[in-house]
């Protein structure tokens, strides 16, 4: 990254904490304060994940202090009660089962999404005809709001689980699609010319060329695809449901009980960063290349 | 020759995507006028055609049309100018790009759908808790490809431009932002589907008014042809406004 | 060299990109004839498309001329022929997934080798070309220059009668080439290897090799040949030699008129593809 900064042009910038010129310039009388001032500035400089700590911790203290003096108690619940009732939401009738439910929904319709848009990438991204005649459908049918079409979903599929697995494909499968086919386009074609030098097989190129070459999207394309199966599970027990963690998080609301509605928003937060940050852990093991 | 081979492919393409297109509306009207399909599950086309120019005609789309899109665009306009202003004042330092990335790319990869509830509890169930729906879900797009942008422009055009004696306007306008547009295209172009997808998303989950809502009125009262009629409506205006916005994009990054 | 055998028939090759009336027709080769001898290094020079690059792929088999053929060890060229001939090109061509010693493997499991030859084989090419302690690296851990030596030793490993390289040094600085040149040198004066190499440098023609192909511009051929007198593995000091001169500006005159001819026809026919590429 090249920071436009370091080449000293960002004069509409303001002084950022670690360049005061003030600050910087040693005063004799004070050396030592000084001394430990700059050791602290060093070492906040080179430790940018503190610095990102601090700012959530003050956000989190801003919160604190409006919910818990300006604030309705209706609406909103000071970090610290969300965080202590943790243990009661869980324990609530129900959300155990619900977020179980909605785990379930979000692995099989992943699953399923995998299993459609896969083969269906990998198939329209290799063959040039099929990506110049298919693509512009898949992109269409991509960038269409589907859920304008959710309540489709529900009258086919039911009210039930169905109907949810069901929407969460149709969020998931096309960024799958959409990335594979742009994992095997961007493929340096010298790479297959020199394999055929080398008198590669069809088979070999794919197992060893294309496939290889496919990991990095073929990672990127899952953690799109979750996250588009999530969004669309979700949505769909947002909207209509009897179970499930959309069904809590309406009750919650109805009921006027925010710190039980934050925990829960709180819990399936943590889940989605932890899902997103283990297929991305995958993926790093594979691209030790890079 | 070859430049006929060249149209004639494009051609096939053209063809393919026809036939599929053709196909899909054969395999409805087949299968609500042959099969027996249940018309409260899937309505006979002709029928949806015929609800979608009444539609049209009466202009009875106009007030929740009016709707949606005042949410629209106000969610757009928030989103993109506290993601540019908060990108911009971000990228201006290696050291905060290192401190507030990540803490944005994080926060993006959380669904943040599920704060529906929670802005219905505090905004109602009027547009405020759309547009700041919409507004929070683009934000993160358009701040995170400004922070991109910004920040990866290549130092030896800054350089070349201040040996030329560049003004920090001048810098700014005729170096930063078409260096970074490319990117930021991107980011907006993302923002403005999130938003459409909040906004419409919202109005179907928990509202009063605009085109999602209507839609599931509709399905409720079982009027399955006209539901039809207004997803066909919708549909044909996202894609629309999807072409213009490529459109635009496709301008901008070629100038910038 | 002194054997005279023909390693490589080239007979009348022509070769066109697209075909005639279209925007994209090229006629990048015409009538090329020319015998390479077993154990010889050729150098092809030229002005840039003059279709060199043509002529080594059309012998490689990765291209199927439209006119003429090649014949290679006595049978003629239809596709790639892994058992005979060896690639290295200009870019890096080595797998980015894989380390150098998996990459020199790879190419032995495609061209058909025995497992249990790979591993001395692999450690063999490796030490010829001097990167033994990097076999474990990445492509992207390795510089230019070092990468272009791992793919030479993946070409060595395959232990081919004949290697074409492709401009293999023409992406890495003055310093870096002058090096890989004299190793290359030592390398072949040890191996019978049969050798067409293209290369843009003149410096580089005449320090590596036995003769020297020069092309004309557009549609290129072969317009004169030119014999380096000089046993491998040549030393530092012959650059800086009268005969190294000589044969140096020898073969500047004969470029020269070529590169202007060249650079006045490349002008038009870019600013036509400019109007006619546009969507």
């Amino acid at each position: 990254m090249t920071s436009i900064r370091s080449s000293g042009v960002a004069t509409t910038a303001r002084p950022r904490a670690g360049e005061d010129p003030v600050l910087s310039s040693p005063l004799d009388s004070r050396l030592r304060g000084n001394e430990r001032i700059k050791a602290a500035r060093t070492f906040l400089l080179r430790h940018p994940g503190i610095v990102r700590l601090g700012a959530v911790v003050v956000i989190l203290l801003v919160w604190e202090i409006a919910a818990r003096f300006f604030m309705d108690p209706m609406f909103i619940s000071p970090p610290s009660r969300v965080f202590a009732s943790l243990g009661r939401v869980l324990h609530t009738a129900g959300v155990p089962d619900a977020l179980q439910l909605t785990f379930f929904e979000l692995a099989v319709g992943f699953a399923i999404a995998v299993a459609i848009g896969l083969p269906l990438g990998l198939a329209i991204g290799l063959q040039p005809f099929a990506r110049r005649s298919l693509m512009p459908i898949v992109l269409l049918v991509y960038g269409m709001p589907k859920i304008t079409i959710l309540p489709l979903f529900i009258l086919f599929f039911g009210i039930g689980p169905e109907s949810k697995i069901a929407f969460g494909v149709a969020h998931g499968v096309f960024p799958i699609i959409i990335t594979i086919v742009a994992g095997v386009q961007n493929l340096k074609p010298i790479l297959l010319v020199s394999a055929r030098s080398m008198g590669a097989s069809r088979w070999q190129m794919l197992r060893w060329v294309i496939f290889p070459h496919m990991i990095p999207s073929f990672f990127a394309g899952m953690r799109l695809g979750m996250s588009g199966v999530l969004l669309g599970v979700l949505l769909a027990e947002l909207y209509v449901s009897t179970a499930g963690i959309g069904y809590f998080t309406t009750m919650f609301t109805e009921n006027f009980q925010p710190t039980k509605l934050f925990g829960l928003i709180a819990m399936l937060a943590a889940m989605a960063i932890a899902l997103n940050e283990m297929v991305r852990r995958a993926e790093h093991r594979f691209n030790r290349w890079r | 020759m070859a430049r006929r081979r060249e149209a004639m492919q494009r051609l096939a393409s053209r063809a393919v995507q026809i036939g599929f297109l053709l196909a899909l509306s054969a395999l409805w009207y087949a299968a609500t006028n042959f099969w027996g399909v249940n018309h409260l599950l899937l309505p006979n086309p002709a029928a949806v055609f015929h609800e979608l120019v009444e539609v049209l005609r009466t202009g009875q789309f106009l007030p929740d049309l009016r709707v949606t899109a005042t949410e629209f665009v106000a969610a757009l306009a928030l989103a993109t100018t506290s993601g540019m202003l908060v990108g911009f004042f971000v990228s201006r330092s290696r050291y905060w790009i290192a401190v507030f990335e990540p803490l944005f790319a994080g926060l993006y990869s959380i669904p943040i759908i599920l704060l529906l509830p929670l802005y219905v509890l505090f905004f109602g169930l009027g547009p405020a808790s759309k547009i700041a729906l919409g507004t929070t879900i683009s934000f993160f797009p358009i701040v995170l490809s400004t922070i991109a942008g910004f920040g990866n422009v290549e130092r030896t055009l800054v350089t070349a431009a201040r040996s030329m004696g560049a003004s920090d306007y001048q810098l700014f306008r005729y170096v930063l932002v078409p260096a970074a547009l490319p990117v930021i295209l991107t980011g907006l172009r993302m923002g403005f589907t999130v938003a459409l997808l909040s906004i419409l998303g919202s109005e179907t989950i928990a509202s009063l008014a605009g085109l999602g809502h209507h839609i599931v009125q509709l399905a409720e009262d079982m009027e399955m042809a006209r539901m039809f009629a207004y997803i066909a409506f919708v549909v044909a205006i996202t894609v629309l406004l999807n072409g213009l916005v490529s459109h635009l994009e496709a301008r901008g990054r070629r100038r910038g | 060299m002194s054997t005279g055998e023909i390693a490589i028939r080239i007979k009348n090759v022509g070769h066109q990109f697209g075909e005639a009336g279209e925007a994209r027709h090229v006629r990048a080769l015409t009538d090329t004839s020319l015998d390479v001898v077993r154990g010889e290094l050729l150098c092809l020079i030229g002005p840039s498309g003059c279709g060199k690059s043509t002529l080594l792929n059309v012998i490689g088999g990765l291209l199927a001329p439209t006119g003429g053929t090649v014949e290679v060890a006595g049978k003629p060229v239809r596709g790639p022929m892994p058992g005979d001939i060896a690639y290295v090109f200009q870019e890096s061509a080595l797998f980015p997934w894989n380390t150098v010693d998996e990459n020199i493997r790879l190419g032995m499991r495609f061209q058909g080798v025995p497992k249990s030859e790979h591993a001395g084989r692999a450690e063999k090419s490796l030490e010829a070309v001097g990167l033994a302690e990097f076999a474990d690296h990445y492509p992207g851990q390795l510089s230019g220059g070092m990468r272009q030596r791992a793919a030479l030793a993946r070409a060595l490993a395959l232990q081919t009668g004949i290697l074409l390289m492709d401009e293999p040094f023409g992406a890495l600085d003055e310093q870096t080439r002058m090096i890989l040149g004299e190793d290359l040198s030592v390398l072949l004066a040890r191996t019978e290897k049969t050798i067409v190499f293209v290369t843009h440098s003149l410096g580089e023609a005449v320090f590596l090799a036995d003769r020297v192909a020069v092309f004309s511009a557009r549609p290129g051929t072969v317009k004169k040949l030119i014999r380096v007198d000089e046993p491998h593995p040549r030393n530092p000091a012959f650059v800086t030699s009268e005969k190294f001169t000589a044969l140096r500006n020898e073969l500047y005159d004969l470029l020269h008129d070529e590169i202007r001819a060249a650079v006045a026809s490349e002008a038009p026919r870019r600013r036509r593809g400019a109007n006619g590429g546009a969507p």
